[in-house]
């Protein structure tokens, strides 16, 4: 089965436990406004193009389609966007498998989101634990429950977004309602799933939803840890050169910010950090 | 009276060195004069040692007298063209040395001397040599003698008590084993001017002494020590080691092992620098803590796998217990116990052998002939690649003719009287480690630079003209000649696109550890002018700069001029698929065919290794690099100095990768005002 992403890094450190090779699937169904991978919310490639890096060969004859990109000698149009069949991604994937084992780190499902494309993830999933690789999907949980159903046998760990709690506030800093993804939460809880919450905050956003996350996290079964993730703004150049409306908030957040929603947190029983 | 140096070097050049006397002789008539009439010094913040006026004194008659009769040998055998081209040169090397340290700490200084002497009864037709090395040994306790009446007159009393006790028998306490080594330092780095390039294992070396030590004493001792060492500001650095195994693979590291990790973060040295020698056994949380202490980036430690490093040895032709004892002088390079590690002899470059193979054997820089003549027209890859490969044994070939030219000529050159008082086998012989080759192992070595410059030239031929077809191997030779003029397109495209080592392609790693596997067959084990064989390195250190310059335009993308690639790394911007690819490749080298050396450097941007998890990634990458053949990885974490280079000149720093929320980001793709909020927290 096909599939498309947007990327794959190595040697990640943040993207759950030991040492990671996350992979970032094309397509997103939530419209974050703080989205730090902008080039992977379409699920369509995608071409970008940083002009300071054009020399002005004139290859790509100015058409700045991801087509193109593949003759510009500079990279300074680049194609987001690549089709792999699962288990030639999971060929790629398995690469640093000795540094999984010395490190308890495996490959992070991650986007855009990965469970919009379910059963391609669940393929490279199954794939993975064939070979004994640990998985983490991350996940913004704004997906069909079956979407999970089928990659709950692959995976070791979710890293599950939360956003707010109140509806508007999510509708506001998404695009889209989260009674589908608290609901979501609900099931991987009651199915036994171990859980990583990541809460990215963004100053005069949604950190006025610390509190809410607490009281409603409390009662949530498998959540192993908490993670409050800091925003910055550093994908500004990425909307320019895809040619994207730049939606960041021009908000700072700073570590007081971050110890403050920690400690919080921490109050309502949950095993929190900073990320 | 005091005497200024220019005054002893005015003195030894006018009533020693023109005397008709051997080597040997006349090097221990000046040491014994500079012993006796050196100006003492005691700096205020010294507390081991003296601080003395004679450094290089013995290097300048070396340089400026005796090595000058010989200048001519290489012109006088065509070697000249290749030097002037750096394709290849070759050298005599009285750097990179270790005392038995044990020996002289189990001994002290007064029974070295008498260790000699009876030596020297058992071999009665070497007198000459025994005597000679005998009055050294005791011009050498005068000296401590005198140093200890000066500190006293100092008012340093702990340095003086310290330095009468050396004087007269071997060091008892911690304090004294450390001034022992600090004063053997001095008596051969800058008496007899053979370079000692590590201080050894301190861990073992001091842990009999630790234990005798009111601890706190101990902690603060260490730092003392490790900020006199570096006020000696040796050229290079000076390292010292730590860890390493026995014979029967356990682990050596201690108690004190962790202590000079603590000290050497406290001492903020900044011309210290240790090789952690890591064994599998070895405790994981002492690699951590070195790990722990490379993210604070101001620092220099080298981690070396003991396994790697002894397999290497071995395959040179070294004992088992040699091997296991080794040492490692100066940056990387490791000798095996009882070896004159003369490391830095020969080098030769990598991608000249290349564009001689394109060239017929011209050099586009001089001008001239330097490599083998050919008729420029290859058929295939393979033919091309056969090529490359006999220019490269050429090359090797030269530098080694030319170490031996030199290497023939030590007894006219330099002797090592107190370096040779300290080994056995010399001792045994009744010889001088140089003029006389009296080392257990006496062997020579060749660097090869710029391997992965020449694996990405290599491959960029063969896609470009044979695979892809993009253009004729005339038409690729043209544009490199006229350095990529009028071909930018064509030269970033191969620069960016093309596949290099370093990124995990098979092929292209494939090609790397080929011509390392032929470097070997040509350089290692071959026997040398001394009675010992060539061992192989692959490290460049800043050589690579000034082989870069004489270097003309290479199929990879790089510029007439530019730098060669680092030490056995990808090149500069290659390592866009992260350090653990890096990593894989390199180890795809064959590293037991290296003694002095296989050496990636991981840049890593703090951002990426911070945290417990930071940590843990680090770990797990050494020791996955090891596992997998790997011989000495050097980490770089990155900090402000490097963000802001990165800001003002991004095309040297292409893939340095800063990490945001979610995923690491290239630098070079930030905005301006970005960048600069980067390098605003990155400020510590």
């Amino acid at each position: 089965m096909k599939g498309i992403i947007s990327g794959i890094k190595r040697m990640e450190i943040h993207d759950g436990d030991g040492l990671r090779t996350t992979v970032f699937f094309k397509g997103c169904p939530l419209k974050c406004i703080w989205c730090h991978n902008p080039e992977s919310i379409s699920f369509e490639p995608q071409a970008a193009y940083f002009k300071e890096k054009c020399i002005g060969c004139g290859l790509c004859r100015n058409e700045h389609t991801p087509q193109k990109a593949v003759n510009c000698p500079t990279e300074a149009l680049i194609s987001y966007g690549t089709e792999y069949e699962s288990q030639q991604l999971v060929a790629e994937l398995e690469k640093d498998v000795l540094f999984f084992k010395n490190s308890g780190g495996g490959v992070t499902l991650s986007g855009g989101e990965c469970l919009a494309q379910p059963d391609f993830a669940a393929e490279v999933a199954k794939g993975l634990k064939e070979k004994a690789i640990s998985v983490y999907v991350d996940t913004c949980g704004f997906v069909k429950r079956e979407a999970f159903k089928i990659i709950i046998p692959y995976t070791d760990r979710f890293l599950y977004d939360i956003k707010a709690i109140d509806s508007d506030t999510h509708k506001k800093c998404t695009g889209k309602d989260n009674a589908l993804i608290l609901d979501n939460l609900k099931y991987l809880s009651e199915k036994g799933c171990s859980i990583e919450i990541r809460y990215p905050l963004v100053k005069d956003y949604n950190d006025g939803e610390c509190h809410k996350i607490g009281a409603f996290l409390k009662g949530v079964k498998g959540i192993v840890k908490v993670k409050v993730l800091k925003y910055h703004h550093f994908a500004a150049s990425r909307y320019e050169a895809l040619g994207m409306i730049n939606t960041l908030p021009d908000t700072q957040t700073t570590d007081d910010d971050l110890k403050k929603t920690v400690e919080i947190l921490t109050e309502y029983g949950l095993k929190c950090s900073e990320e | 009276m005091s005497l200024t140096r220019g005054e002893m070097l005015g003195y030894v050049l006018e009533n020693i060195e023109n005397e008709p006397k051997d080597i040997l002789t006349k090097d221990c008539d000046t040491l014994e004069y500079l012993f006796d009439n050196c100006t003492i010094k005691i700096p205020k913040e010294n507390r081991f040692f003296v601080s003395v006026n004679t450094a290089d004194i013995t290097w300048d008659i070396i340089r400026e007298v005796r090595a000058k009769k010989f200048s001519s040998v290489i012109k006088d055998n065509n070697l000249e063209d290749g030097f002037e081209a750096l394709a290849y040169t070759g050298a005599y090397d009285y750097s990179h040395t270790t005392t038995e340290w044990d020996n002289l700490l189990a001994l002290g200084l007064p029974r070295m001397r008498d260790r000699i002497a009876e030596y020297g009864k058992k071999n009665p037709s070497k007198q000459a040599f025994y005597s000679n090395i005998i009055r050294v040994y005791n011009a050498v306790l005068r000296f401590v003698k005198r140093a200890a009446n000066e500190a006293l007159l100092a008012g340093k009393k702990e340095m003086s008590t310290g330095l009468e006790n050396l004087s007269e028998k071997a060091p008892e306490t911690l304090f004294e084993a450390m001034q022992l080594t600090i004063v053997y330092y001095v008596i051969q780095h800058l008496f007899d001017g053979t370079l000692v390039r590590t201080l050894g294992r301190l861990d073992s070396l001091f842990y009999p002494f630790y234990l005798k030590e009111d601890k706190e004493n101990a902690d603060k001792l260490l730092i003392d020590y490790l900020k006199e060492i570096d006020r000696l500001k040796a050229p290079a650095n000076i390292p010292f080691a730590l860890g390493g195994t026995d014979i029967s693979g356990k682990s050596l590291v201690n108690e004190l092992s962790y202590k000079m990790i603590e000290a050497y973060e406290k001492a903020g040295t900044n011309n210290v620098k240790f090789h952690l020698l890591c064994s599998e056994n070895m405790p994981t949380d002492i690699m951590e803590k070195a790990l722990d202490s490379v993210r604070s980036g101001d620092n220099s430690i080298l981690f070396l796998s003991d396994e790697k490093v002894i397999e290497s040895l071995l395959k040179q032709g070294a004992e088992k217990q040699d091997a296991v004892d080794y040492h490692v002088v100066g940056c990387y390079e490791c000798g095996a116990r009882g070896e004159l590690t003369c490391s830095c002899n020969a080098r030769v470059n990598i991608p000249k052998a290349l564009e001689y193979t394109l060239n017929g054997g011209k050099d586009l820089i001089t001008g001239k002939t330097v490599g083998l003549e050919n008729s420029g027209a290859f058929n295939s890859f393979e033919e091309l690649y056969a090529e490359f490969k006999r220019q490269l044994d050429y090359l090797c070939s030269c530098a080694m003719k030319a170490t031996d030219l030199w290497e023939a000529h030590y007894n006219e050159i330099h002797s090592a009287p107190i370096l040779s008082g300290t080994y056995v086998s010399a001792l045994e012989k009744g010889g001088d480690l140089y003029c006389d080759y009296a080392a257990k192992y006496n062997n020579s070595s060749v660097n090869a630079i710029g391997l992965a410059t020449a694996t990405d030239s290599l491959a960029a031929i063969e896609k470009a003209v044979f695979k892809d077809k993009l253009l004729s191997l005339e038409e690729f030779c043209k544009i490199l000649r006229s350095n990529w003029e009028g071909a930018e397109p064509l030269r970033r495209l191969i620069k960016n696109k093309f596949p290099k080592f370093g990124q995990g392609d098979t092929a292209t790693d494939k090609i790397a550890a080929d011509i390392v596997k032929n470097l070997a067959g040509k350089v290692s084990g071959k026997p040398n002018v001394k009675g010992g064989v060539y061992r192989l390195g692959l490290f460049s250190i800043d050589w690579r700069w000034e082989f870069g310059e004489k270097t003309a335009a290479s199929a990879d993308g790089r510029l007439s001029g530019e730098t060669l690639s680092q030490n056995t790394s990808a090149s500069f911007g290659a390592d866009k698929n992260g350090a653990t690819t890096h990593l894989t490749s390199v180890a795809a080298i064959d590293a037991s065919d290296t003694p002095n050396a296989t050496i990636v450097d991981i840049d890593l941007h703090s951002s990426a290794v911070s945290g417990e998890n930071g940590l843990n990634a680090m770990l797990a990458s050494l020791k996955t690099y090891f596992e997998l053949g790997g011989f000495a990885v050097h980490y770089n974490v990155l900090n402000t100095e490097v963000l802001k280079n990165a800001k003002l000149n991004p095309e040297k720093y292409p893939n340095l990768q800063v990490r945001l929320c979610g995923w690491n980001v290239l630098f070079s793709s930030l905005s301006e005002e970005e960048k600069d909020e980067f390098i605003a927290r990155s400020v510590k």
